[in-house]
């Protein structure tokens, strides 16, 4: 999923000084399974904005809403009238919904609540790990499941590098090697020597490289 | 925060500190203007719960719940706490004294560790006042 992490407050602050009607706008996809723009999060951004206004001096009318997806058209419909009724549409959804309504909602000021930051795993509670770099050109096929491009700190293809140091990365001891790893998952399903394959060099185009990503599928279009 | 009286809000497990605060005020050990808003668990509460408080005119709030290990209802106090924490997070980024959200831990038979948690806020409030007088 992609995980995203609230904004500083003092960031969001200095975003909408100056108004004085803002609707905080969840999202119940990735960002409330996150735990970064759902209801719950919602309802914190809205109390403390307040509570960060009053602290100010500056009366602010805070609304809250929260919607299915921000990046599907039929749930944006009502943002576009509603979204006019206020100085701003804080959007506590990824990049995504905050560009789709920027798209969608003419007249509508929306600002972002939230760093956008991976697509990651949740391997606890309160815990992520980016796993996924959505480069679109997979090669988890040839590296036991396990992501070079995400989650190698110089994406290498062909790792490790010099700087692997007891399976550990040198950007950060805390940091495996997923090269190292790669080499363990491999072995254990007894496909070592599929680290002598020298992978040709990487098409980045895919990754975004050669601009704005697009995917058609004429079977689904209207 | 307002000059004077201060205006503390409690939130208290209904099975700590069992005595109502009217009692304890009456006899004299509960701080004016500190008020009591029983929860059937501390865990229930949200961390807008603390902030709106704050937001709606209290100088301070405070979470009295379950000693660890003692929780009715094993771990609300547990989870309280560390609403307080984001709480007091969001303080700290607003520029706030983060010591006006606290948690405390009370043992269930007695009332006087809920008395002290009520004192120390008002403490905390009172000097905070001195404190903003002081820098006029």
């Amino acid at each position: 999923m992609i995980i995203a992490e609230r904004k500083p407050l003092r960031e969001i602050l200095e975003m909408i000084s100056g108004m004085e009607k803002v609707l905080v706008l969840g999202c119940r996809g990735c960002v409330a399974v996150c735990s970064a723009g759902g209801d719950a999060e919602v309802d914190v951004l809205a109390s403390a904005l307040k509570l960060g206004r009053k602290r100010q001096g500056k009366a602010i009318h805070i609304d809250k809403d929260t919607l299915v997806r921000q990046c599907d058209p039929e749930y944006l419909e009502p943002i576009k009238t509603l979204g006019r009724e206020y100085d701003a549409v804080l959007s506590m959804a990824c990049g995504v919904g905050v560009n789709f309504i920027a798209d969608r909602c003419p007249g509508v000021n929306v600002l972002p609540a939230v760093n956008t930051s991976f697509f990651g795993a949740n391997l606890s509670s309160g815990e992520w790990k980016e796993m996924c770099a959505g480069c679109g050109a997979c090669v988890l096929h040839l590296t036991g499941g396990l992501c070079p491009v995400a989650r190698c700190a110089k994406s290498l293809s062909n790792g490790p590098c010099g700087g692997s140091v007891g399976g550990r990365c040198e950007i950060d001891p805390n940091v495996s090697c997923v090269w190292n790893l790669i080499y363990d998952k491999l072995s254990e399903l007894k496909r070592s020597e599929d680290m002598k394959e020298i992978m040709p060099i990487r098409d980045w185009r895919t990754a975004g490289h050669g601009g704005p990503r697009n995917r058609r599928r004429e079977d689904l279009l209207p | 925060m307002t000059e004077g009286h201060s205006n503390i809000v409690g939130f208290c497990c209904n099975y700590a500190g069992r005595v109502s605060e009217e009692v304890l005020r009456e006899a004299g050990l509960m701080p004016d203007g500190v008020r009591i808003e029983r929860l059937p668990c501390t865990g229930r509460l949200e961390v807008t719960t603390l902030l709106d408080a704050l937001e709606a005119g209290a100088d301070a709030v405070f979470v009295a719940g379950c000693e660890e290990g003692t929780c009715h209802n094993l771990s609300g106090s547990h989870r309280a706490h560390k609403k307080v924490g984001v709480a007091k997070g969001i303080l700290a980024e607003l520029d706030m004294d983060p010591g006006l959200v606290e948690m405390f831990f009370v043992p269930r038979a007695e009332t006087g560790p809920l008395v002290s948690a009520a004192r120390e806020m008002a403490s905390r409030v009172a000097g905070g006042k001195k404190g903003q007088r002081s820098e006029r």
